[in-house]
């Protein structure tokens, strides 16, 4: 009897341990989610709204500044991330000698840039690339440009402006990731491979790889997550531009509720859409991660 | 041995370059704070004597005192909360395991893909329903509860022995002395790492706060640094300025807090 | 221990802010009493400039009226846009201020987008006295909803010593065409090897401009979009991809770096709202080297003519205000009424009356010295009354975002029909529901 009542009682407060969290996202999260879903199932500019069924979800195909934005995006996604990452892991693993000098220091400093905003960071990008900025002065001082180069105004090299803000702002994070994930390695596993005759690079990829599988999948949604929902770093650089050469998917959404005429019932059928490929994206990435 | 001595140096000079790039934005944003606006669109790059002028001009200009506050004052209330309210779900997630919780986990993970811009109008029709706009409570609300935080939570107190926890039923403890005399000190760093976290999170939120900001008395330093921008002559030096003073409690925070930090980090990936 | 205190102590704050955050003191709703104290809400950005203009206004009004407290809010175009319609959409007005200072290219949007918000006008101002193409920039259906403030007028603002050192006049860059002004810029350019001008690369600011000095628009008088067999806009690209194509024009990636080429000495003039001066004028060191002209027209086109706008923005009384008739006769004594308000402004801020009247003050007529003593304020007054009246139509936005992007790929190489095609069809699918 006195069993029962022990584990029902502890069931309760398992449960009103985790209630109050729950609630809090269920109310602003799910909530205005649904809400959000509603709308996207209406049409119309402001308030006039009117029941379309699915009407807006077709718009989006014919839409090109939409397939546009996906188009940046998964730009930004098939590049950034596996570059970051495997950066990431590069530094993680240099700095996981305990005989390095400086660890405390490396680490610090490269964790640093997560401590800025956004808007600090984009806006200390944007002028370093701007026409008299530090890379052209430096690039013609080297030699390599012969006159000042428009980094922003350049469909192609906007884009890895972007991609390079973005990088600089979360290697950092990604790296004290790995870092305690490489903790867990036991060094002995890394003593016998290099008895072995392995060189360093083969251990990377024979042994922290492999083992760090459950972290590297973690970074990697996380990190796509991130990407595909990008707003300040476009927003605050180029704008979109030149022309929507740049536009995110969140900024489109934005520009239709608040810079063009709103209309919000496509804005949210659009971030469903953006819902929809990260779930998608995720369950892959969670598969793929599986199957190895 | 010349292999290995090679190696070695190229190892130092590789992570000197890249701390390099991640420190050098921050030396021009400190050096900018120095500088006259003219100079720094020029590309000044050295320390100026500007910098009593820029701050003069800075707090002549916005109440930079107040937005430094309210911004403080959002960021430890949100930490505060989110704190208490992610570690005891966490924590409930993981000591109580079962499979109901672990799929109201997977429902609650679902929340993270739903891009912001998505919920503001909602968001924004509930609490001014709710008579909350222009409120402490209103700026923190919406962020206090994240299934990221809750997971990170959960993933660290897979190391918290249940066994202890059995123990301390057997002493006479109950749930909550438990969760607060036991788990809460043994796991400080995990605390630390998700309290740095949720600072700056906080500290550095935009978009949220400028639409439930309905008065100047409630604006956060974010939204004073783009309010600098929005003219039709942006003054570089006290922007400079205003964004290094944003970024020092963040950097203060991390690096007084940073060995925790990592500690933490480390309990929750296991 | 000190986690635990760290942890009280940051609920301490939670607690105590809630006790003392809950709502603000509702003001009770109007009573008949004149001098019961009053306080008008304005959201407006730009403390150098707009904020600054409002802070005097509200001096000069205190006198005869030290009952109303005027309570300046600075908010950023973008989200004061944001803002409003995040309220609006939500039904939820309360928080709205009684007074907003909006853009003209956005007014049209807005006010048929959101018809009950805003307090029409008619009647209850005079806004004879104002320049007639900024009243009609606020104009919807016969009502009046703005109350011009802001100038836009263009005009040429040259460096007087690089031009003459080009062997040239500032009288040659006057009542010009557009052909003429690529030309003389070639000259310039060669003759002393500054750039004749810049502009920013992503907006679309030229095109907007030469289109409002032929008198038309991207939209037609039905409020079709009109960009693919517009001519206006056809030459207006070309002759903007000319003008970069062949160093007159140098792109800069945004406002700053724009800005940074005037008072860099970058380039030897720019063609903008005249508000422009005073960024120009932060600039010290230049002094005395610049002058004033008109804006260069198109050869080809009969409706075009020397003078156009850029920019520019009125104040617009909100229909939630509990004050809108104490909110209207401010903005009558104030912006509608006093030259005393003008005449601080100028001089300090540089902002340019669309106010007739004050036009005609003394301090409109001071020889400037930055500008070689033109009285450029009296010329710029008199380019305002000529610029041609257009209606910016409810999808602006969309249309200049399309014709930015048209104009990049024009620049890159592309075909002028075909891109502007491409942007027809973009404004037509937001325009569609």
């Amino acid at each position: 009897m006195a069993k029962t009542t022990l584990t029902k009682k502890i069931n309760l407060f398992g449960w009103l341990f985790v209630i109050p969290a729950a609630l809090f996202i269920f109310i602003l999260n799910f909530y205005p989610m649904v809400s959000a879903f509603l709308l996207s199932l209406q049409s119309g500019r402001g308030n006039n709204l009117k029941f379309a069924g699915l009407k807006n979800y077709a718009r989006l195909f014919e839409d090109e500044m939409f397939l546009t934005s996906v188009g940046n995006v998964i730009t930004y996604l098939v590049i950034q991330v596996p570059v970051m990452l495997l950066f990431a892991l590069v530094l993680a693993s240099l700095l996981n000698d305990p005989k390095l000098k400086g660890r405390g220091m490396f680490r610090t400093l490269i964790f640093l840039p997560c401590a800025t905003s956004l808007v600090s960071s984009a806006m200390i990008f944007k002028s370093f690339f701007s026409i008299d900025g530090i890379v052209n002065t430096t690039l013609i001082g080297l030699g390599v440009l012969e006159g000042p180069m428009s980094w922003l105004t350049h469909p192609v090299w906007a884009k890895f402006v972007i991609i390079l803000t973005i990088t600089w702002r979360w290697t950092g994070y990604n790296t004290v990731f790995y870092l305690a994930g490489l903790q867990n390695i036991d060094r002995s596993v890394y003593e016998a491979a290099r008895i072995d005759g392995a060189s360093a690079s083969r251990q990377f990829t024979s042994i922290t790889i492999p083992l760090l599988k459950p972290v590297i999948l973690l970074t990697t949604i996380m990190s796509t997550n991130g990407t595909l929902q990008l707003f300040d770093e476009v927003r605050n650089i180029t704008n979109g531009g030149p022309g929507i050469a740049t536009l995110s998917i969140s900024q489109y959404i934005y520009n239709l509720s608040f810079m063009y005429n709103p209309q919000f019932g496509y804005a949210a059928a659009v971030s469903y859409a953006i819902l929809v490929m990260v779930a998608i994206l995720s369950f892959v990435q969670i598969k793929v991660g599986d199957k190895r | 041995m010349k292999r290995k001595h090679f190696s070695k140096i190229g190892t130092y000079v590789f992570l000197s370059i890249v701390c390099l790039f991640s420190v050098f934005p921050f030396y021009f944003m400190i050096v900018g704070s120095t500088n006259m606006s003219v100079d720094i669109i020029k590309g000044r790059l050295f320390f100026g004597t500007h910098l009593f002028e820029n701050f003069k001009t800075l707090t002549s200009t916005v109440k930079l005192g107040n937005a430094f506050w309210n911004s403080m004052r959002n960021a430890l209330a949100n930490t505060a909360a989110s704190l208490l309210i992610c570690s005891l779900a966490g924590y409930g997630f993981q000591i109580y395991r079962e499979k109901g919780k672990d799929t109201l986990m997977g429902l609650l993970l679902l929340s993270m893909m739903v891009p912001f811009a998505a919920l503001m109008v909602p968001l924004f029709r509930m609490f001014s329903q709710a008579k909350l706009l222009d409120t402490t409570v209103g700026f923190i609300l919406p962020t206090i509860s994240t299934a990221f935080l809750i997971f990170f939570f959960r993933q660290s107190a897979e190391s918290f022995p249940l066994a202890t926890v059995q123990a301390a039923r057997v002493d006479g403890l109950g749930e909550l002395g438990i969760f607060f005399r036991i788990f809460v000190p043994i796991m400080a760093p995990t605390f630390a790492a998700a309290a740095i976290v949720t600072f700056m999170a906080a500290w550095n939120n935009y978009l949220w706060p400028l639409i439930i900001m309905q008065s100047q008395e409630s604006q956060t330093m974010p939204l004073l640094i783009t309010g600098l921008t929005a003219g039709y002559t942006t003054d570089y030096g006290i922007l400079m300025l205003s964004v290094t003073i944003t970024t020092l409690p963040t950097l203060i925070l991390f690096f007084t807090q940073q060995r925790r930090f990592v500690e933490g980090v480390l309990g929750s990936v296991k | 221990m000190k986690k635990t205190m760290c942890v009280v102590l940051a609920l301490l704050l939670v607690v105590s802010s809630l006790a003392f955050a809950g709502g603000k003191a509702e003001t009770a709703a109007v009573a008949a009493d004149p001098n019961a104290p009053v306080t008008l809400t304005v959201w407006c950005w730009d403390p150098m400039f707009n904020i600054f203009a409002m802070n005097e206004a509200a001096k000069i009004y205190a006198v005869d009226h030290p009952n109303v407290k005027v309570n300046v809010v600075e908010t950023p175009w973008n989200d004061l846009q944001q803002k409003l319609i995040t309220s609006l959409s939500a039904n939820a007005t309360a928080n709205l201020p009684d007074i907003i200072l909006m853009q003209d290219n956005a007014i049209q949007k807005n006010v048929m987008t959101y018809p009950e918000a805003y307090v029409p006008l008619n009647g209850k101002i005079d806004l004879s006295q104002f320049a007639q193409f900024k009243v009609d920039v606020g104009t919807i259906d016969g009502k009046h909803y703005g109350v011009p403030f802001d100038n836009g007028a263009t005009g040429t603002f040259l460096r007087r010593d690089i031009v003459e050192q080009a062997g040239l006049k500032v009288s040659d860059f006057n009542d010009i065409t557009w052909e003429r002004f690529i030309e003389l810029g070639k000259i310039v350019k060669q003759k002393t090897g500054v750039a004749m001008i810049s502009t920013v690369a992503n907006e679309p600011d030229f095109p907007m401009l030469m289109l409002q000095s032929a008198g038309t628009w991207m939209f037609d008088e039905s409020g079709k979009a009109f960009i693919k067999d517009n001519k206006v806009l056809k030459e207006a690209l070309r002759i903007t991809k000319e003008m970069v194509a062949s160093g007159v024009c140098i792109l800069v990636p945004d406002w700053n770096a724009y800005i940074a080429t005037l008072n860099n000495g970058t380039v030897a003039s720019t063609i903008n709202g005249c508000w422009i001066s005073g960024s120009i004028q932060a600039e010290k060191s230049q002094s005395g080297k610049w002058a004033v002209t008109n804006t260069p027209r198109f050869a080809n086109i009969a409706s075009s003519v020397n003078y156009s706008s850029q920019g520019g923005s009125g104040w617009m009384v909100m229909a939630n205000s509990k004050n809108p008739d104490v909110a209207i006769d401010f903005l009558a004594k104030t912006f509608g009424g006093s030259v005393a308000l003008y005449e601080t402004i100028l001089p300090a801020s540089g902002a340019i009356a669309t106010w007739l009247p004050a036009a005609k003050s003394p301090v409109y007529s001071t020889p400037i010295e930055f500008f070689g003593g033109q009285k450029i304020y009296e010329d710029l007054v008199n380019y305002a009354g000529k610029v041609p009246n257009v209606k910016y139509g409810v999808y602006n936005y969309e249309a200049r975002d399309a014709i930015a992007r048209a104009l990049s790929e024009v620049m890159q190489g592309g075909d002028i029909d075909a891109a502007l095609a491409t942007a027809q069809k973009n404004v037509e699918f937001l325009m569609s529901e």
